[in-house]
């Protein structure tokens, strides 16, 4: 079942900007693992940014789950957002709070004012909140501030923030571009592998091929703004990847 | 040694340059003397009444006379000093309150119009600041009536410049990433504010309104004089009165409270950061 389909996004910033994504059309299936590969500056990010609107589209359309996502305002967009789970590459992490808030405030898109001022979230997602965080290995960390982490551990949180929203859509912003190798592999695999237990679709910016090679089923290629490869992991080539990076792949 | 060739003819034209800047540093200090001994002349040579002074005895007996301490007054210092410290207290407390929505408006990144609220918050900053806190004691009084209620309104309002401009401040250097999260995950205006800024701005908003409850101990010492309670009204009892060495003792009582807020101050300020 194709659970988002992008047509002709178009995006400029301010009028006399170039335009950063130059037509984008796409669908992602509710089992994809999809990968959006790409150069610097190709526009990834933007792209992410434009399906939950924390980036305002130019022209366009995206339709997420049946639902035309550029006409919601106001709750509507907010309820929307609540169901699509996000993990940055900085891990945007609330750094003097602790791991524990930083993970409940997943939860905030389903939670009143009055809660959110003290902080008071219901038992069941207490509870949640400490079963995803033994899930992702910091159980040892629940009262330790976000700064005190290494990178590895902040991305966890970061993952069992998106996931605290029980979402049903991931969006991945290079999330291990911030990491060592080592760690980067380790977070990619914990990703996948809570994708495809929670059957949720992902959308995921990578710049490293290889990475996405091994854990996406299916890759999206990005150069300036326009789309230069879609298919099956299988089906890439290595001239796919000279022209989507322009050079010559060693 | 072999000699540095040295051309003069060649650097004779900059002398000249050398001379004029020289000139123009002498014409400058010049205007400057000038007008100092015009100040000095209006205010301290006509503007004072010499004949009364009645030479260095005079002067220096007149001073004397707030030497002589007032023990009889300590009794009566003890309450107007705790009056003064919780007017203080108060008063910052209140002034937090109404910086809230000053900072809010006043940083450009949060501000709810940039055209109407932003210039608005901006001009709250600057009329707190610019107007004295005697005078704004002499506003409340004459609306809420003598005692301590018109000293803590006038500590609120000239407290509100200067912590809701260092808040504006630190909310529009926020890093936005955590901004950028909250909004993710569905959060509405009020959670991004308070998960997405609040924790970032914290502590130095924390170490400001400590600074300036600091300050307002020494503010709330004079609220007095214009009839805002706490020690300033004993103070000018007793100048009323001619009791010189109560003056002094009032004085002393003032310090006592301001070496306590500069010693409390610094612990709670190493707590925060």
């Amino acid at each position: 079942m194709t659970v988002l389909k992008v047509r002709d996004l178009r995006i400029r910033y301010a009028d006399n900007q170039p335009e950063i994504l130059k037509g984008i059309s796409f669908d992602v299936e509710d089992s994809d693992f999809m990968a959006i590969i790409g150069p610097s500056g190709a526009g990834k990010s933007t792209l992410i940014r434009c399906i939950n609107r924390l980036v305002e589209p130019t022209s366009g359309s995206i339709e997420l789950f049946g639902q035309d996502v550029l006409a919601l305002k106001g709750t509507a967009l907010r309820q929307l957002r609540r169901n699509v789970g996000m993990i940055f590459q900085e891990f945007n992490l609330i750094n003097r709070m602790s791991v524990m808030d930083n993970v409940l405030s997943g939860r905030l898109g389903y939670t009143g004012n009055l809660r959110s001022l003290f902080r008071a979230f219901p038992q069941s997602d207490i509870s949640r909140a400490l079963a995803l965080l033994d899930r992702v290995g910091l159980s040892d960390h629940v009262n330790k501030r976000a700064d005190e982490l290494s990178g590895g551990q902040r991305q966890r949180v970061g993952i069992a923030r998106a996931l605290m929203q029980q979402p049903k859509l991931l969006l991945l912003d290079e999330p291990t571009s911030a990491l060592d190798p080592k760690i980067s592999r380790e977070v990619m695999g914990l990703i996948r592998e809570i994708a495809s237990e929670l059957r949720v679709p992902a959308l995921c910016n990578i710049h490293d091929v290889q990475l996405a090679k091994e854990s996406c089923n299916r890759i999206i290629g990005l150069q300036d703004g326009y789309k230069k490869f879609d298919g099956e992991t299988g089906t890439l080539r290595d001239r796919d990847l000279e022209e989507i990076y322009a050079m010559e792949v060693l | 040694m072999a000699s540095l060739d040295i051309d003069i003819g060649r650097v004779e034209g900059q002398r000249a340059l050398v001379r004029q800047r020289h000139l123009k540093m002498a014409a400058i200090w010049a205007v400057v003397f000038a007008f100092l001994a015009w100040c000095f002349h209006g205010t301290i040579i006509q503007d004072t009444d010499w004949s009364r002074i009645g030479g260095a005895n005079g002067v220096l007996g007149s001073l004397g006379r707030f030497l002589a301490l007032d023990f009889s007054l300590l009794p009566e210092l003890v309450i107007p000093t705790i009056e003064t410290f919780m007017v203080a207290c108060v008063g910052t407390v209140l002034g937090c309150f109404f910086s809230l929505p000053v900072a809010w408006f006043g940083a450009a990144n949060v501000t709810p119009n940039r055209f109407f609220f932003y210039p608005a918050g901006r001009f709250l900053m600057v009329l707190s600041r610019s107007v004295h806190e005697i005078i704004w004691a002499l506003i409340f009084v004459s609306a809420v009536g003598l005692g301590a209620l018109p000293g803590i309104l006038a500590i609120a309002m000239r407290s509100v410049g200067f912590i809701s401009k260092i808040t504006a401040e630190a909310i529009e250097n926020i890093d936005k990433k955590p901004v950028e999260a909250i909004r993710a995950v569905g959060g509405n205006d009020f959670q991004v504010m308070y998960y997405g800024i609040l924790p970032q701005i914290y502590p130095v908003v924390l170490a400001t309104v400590i600074f300036e409850w600091d300050i307002n101990i020494r503010r709330s010492a004079v609220m007095g004089l214009v009839g805002a309670g706490g020690l300033g009204l004993t103070f000018f009892r007793q100048m009323n009165s001619f009791n010189y060495g109560g003056v002094t003792m009032v004085i002393l009582a003032i310090l006592l409270l301001i070496v306590l807020g500069e010693v409390l101050s610094h612990f709670l300020r190493k707590a925060v950061i």
